[in-house]
């Protein structure tokens, strides 16, 4: 068994008395990808939102390598290891994609108000530091040659793949993906796999990622969580979840009846 | 290209340059108005920080310009502290007033931050108004003019020095905090504050910064601005006061410390040069604040970069390190990249 990265112990949210997190346990070990897939309104992107501390969880507990990060800020729980990505584009606008890449460093850099205003050599060094791993973190996802061009200009696949870069740069523990691959062509999934393949191995970043697209999760995540209803109704290998009879009840199966219903 | 010799930097010099001749040929009232853009690009680059850069859309621009302008004089008055105190520690008052206004931008946005921000503003006027016995109320008061004697100068060309210079450098410093992380933390906050969260930028810390830097810029145009007239009364910090600051930054370029500063020379100059023509100013003004609105949102400095190379405002220190390659020569979308289905 993996030493424990990221756990949820018991965590339980509700909006207005429906519970949209009911007791949710869940284990993430170090160097793994997890997938979370489950219906619509399942409590995915609620799980994401507790887990970096956007949603505060009426019970329950986060922990991250072993330190409790329950109600922290948002900003201070990025500043401990977790980075994500959102459902969609987050990218900054009227900055480059390399500008956009060296806001990702903010957590590690300490240049002040005066050092900045002044512009004092530590600034500048710390500039420059900062732009060349922006560049590196470019080069690693395979956007080099996009470094100066306006964040709205790319194709929204793009975009995401700058967010996870992003996100990469400041060497994170974590990285949360909010279905990173919604507009990504069939025949870029494959590159996509790789790409994940290469942050866990290559970086040593535990991915967790919410996705609809089933043959993402199902090639690429070493464990799957099934969220319906708030609760987790499978836990385990993509082969053996994939054969849950709760799940294909839940999940596929109501997308089988659905598409029935529609032809 | 031919016009290259008209880039940001060499303009901006050029313009430092001909402002610190200027005394040599120019009158007591071209000094005058030159004095009123000094302290006019000092509020709007303050606010641009803040508005611009930050999008915090705050309406106590004017209040903290008044705040600045009440702390300066009323320290000289009551105390008898001499202006080369009162003015900084003036300018730290509306600093401190202008942090505590972050607190409520924490948890209010866009017009509800803007009603808040406006109701404080009206506060304040409030305060110089009724507060009679420290603000002498409606009609105001005179302030001790400084005397800069070691130094060869009068007071007016003495002040006409002190505002060059502190403007310029306060611009440099705007300039060099747009384009490290600081300036860079205040846009992620402008356009996501859960991706700037996500990213580690602590919300407060960079609103109050924003608020505060703001206010200080407002707070030393506003003691700069007491020490000109010599005379302080609450008319110069009305509504009004505030309008003519936004129409600068908006006019001028929102997001652009060049365009601040071209905005508020600009507007200076057009409101002095109609002074004559009784009704014109109103008119002319509203006229240009529509025009721009309409068909150049991106201000002066829009237009500008459209035509002169070399008046972009990249967001971080440009020539750190060399580009890889030139941007230019690429396709927009490679045929190996995916296309955006979403």
């Amino acid at each position: 068994m993996r030493r424990s990265m990221l756990a949820l112990r018991g965590v339980g949210v509700s909006f207005g008395g429906v519970h949209v997190l009911d007791h949710v346990d869940l284990d993430v070990g170090e160097g793994e990808i997890r997938g979370i897939i489950g219906p619509n309104g399942a409590g995915k992107t609620t799980l994401l939102n507790v887990i970096c501390g956007i949603h505060r969880p009426d019970t329950g507990q986060v922990v991250l390598d072993g330190e409790v990060v329950t109600g922290l800020k948002p900003s201070t729980i990025a500043r401990r290891g977790i980075g994500r990505t959102f459902q969609t584009s987050q990218l900054f606008k009227g900055m480059t994609v390399l500008e956009n890449l060296m806001c990702g460093l903010h957590r590690k850099t300490v240049t002040g108000l005066f050092a900045a205003g002044l512009g004092l050599p530590s600034c500048r060094e710390e500039e420059e530091r900062t732009e060349e791993a922006a560049r590196l973190a470019l080069e690693f996802v395979g956007m080099a040659q996009f470094a100066d061009r306006p964040g709205h200009q790319l194709s929204f696949g793009q975009q995401r793949v700058v967010e996870i870069a992003r996100t990469l740069i400041s060497e994170p523990k974590v990285v949360l993906l909010d279905e990173p691959a919604v507009g990504l062509s069939l025949n870029r999934l494959s590159e996509f796999d790789l790409l994940l393949r290469r942050i866990r191995d290559d970086k040593g970043v535990t991915l967790v990622l919410i996705e609809h697209v089933i043959r993402l999760v199902m090639d690429v995540c070493d464990e799957v969580t099934v969220l319906n209803s708030g609760q987790i109704i499978a836990d385990g290998k993509p082969e053996a979840v994939r054969n849950d009879p709760d799940v294909i009840e839940a999940y596929l199966g109501k997308e089988l009846r659905a598409r029935h219903s529609a032809s | 290209m031919p016009l290259s010799f008209l880039r940001r930097r060499n303009v901006m010099l050029a313009l430092v340059l001909v402002a610190a001749l200027l005394p040599l040929g120019a009158n007591p009232y071209h000094l005058f108005v030159a004095n009123l853009i000094f302290i006019y690009i000092l509020l709007s680059v303050g606010l641009n920080l803040l508005l611009g850069y930050a999008g915090q859309l705050a309406f106590a621009n004017a209040a903290m310009f008044g705040i600045g302008a009440y702390g300066t004089g009323l320290l000289q008055v009551h105390f008898g502290w001499p202006f080369l105190i009162a003015f900084p520690a003036g300018a730290l008052i509306a600093t401190a007033v202008g942090l505590t206004l972050a607190l409520p931008a924490l948890r209010l946005s866009g017009l509800y931050l803007a009603l808040s921000t406006l109701a404080f503003a009206q506060f304040t006027q409030w305060v110089f108004l009724h507060w009679e016995g420290v603000t002498f109320g409606a009609g105001g008061f005179k302030t001790p003019q400084v005397s800069f004697a070691p130094l060869p100068v009068d007071h007016r060309h003495g002040l006409y020095y002190l505002s060059l210079v502190i403007m310029v450098a306060m611009v440099w410093f705007a300039g060099n905090i747009v384009t490290s992380r600081i300036g860079r933390a205040f846009i992620t906050v402008r356009d996501s504050e859960v991706a700037a969260e996500s990213l580690g930028v602590d919300l407060l810390r960079y609103k109050a910064l924003a608020f505060g830097l703001s206010a200080f810029y407002a707070g030393i145009a506003g003691g700069l601005y007491s020490q000109m007239l010599n005379f302080v009364s609450p008319e110069g910090y009305d509504l009004f006061q505030m309008v003519l600051q936004k129409a600068m930054v908006v006019v001028g370029g929102l997001g652009s410390i060049a365009g601040s500063v071209l905005g508020a020379g600009t507007i200076v100059l057009v409101l002095e040069g109609l002074r004559e023509f009784k009704g014109a100013q109103e008119v002319v003004f509203g006229a240009m604040l529509l025009v721009f609105i309409i068909f150049m949102r991106g201000g002066i400095v829009s237009v500008i970069r459209r035509h002169v190379p070399g008046w972009e405002e990249p967001l971080h220190r440009a020539g750190a390190l060399p580009p890889a390659e030139p941007p230019t020569s690429l396709p927009l979308a490679p045929p190996a990249q995916e296309r955006g289905v979403s």
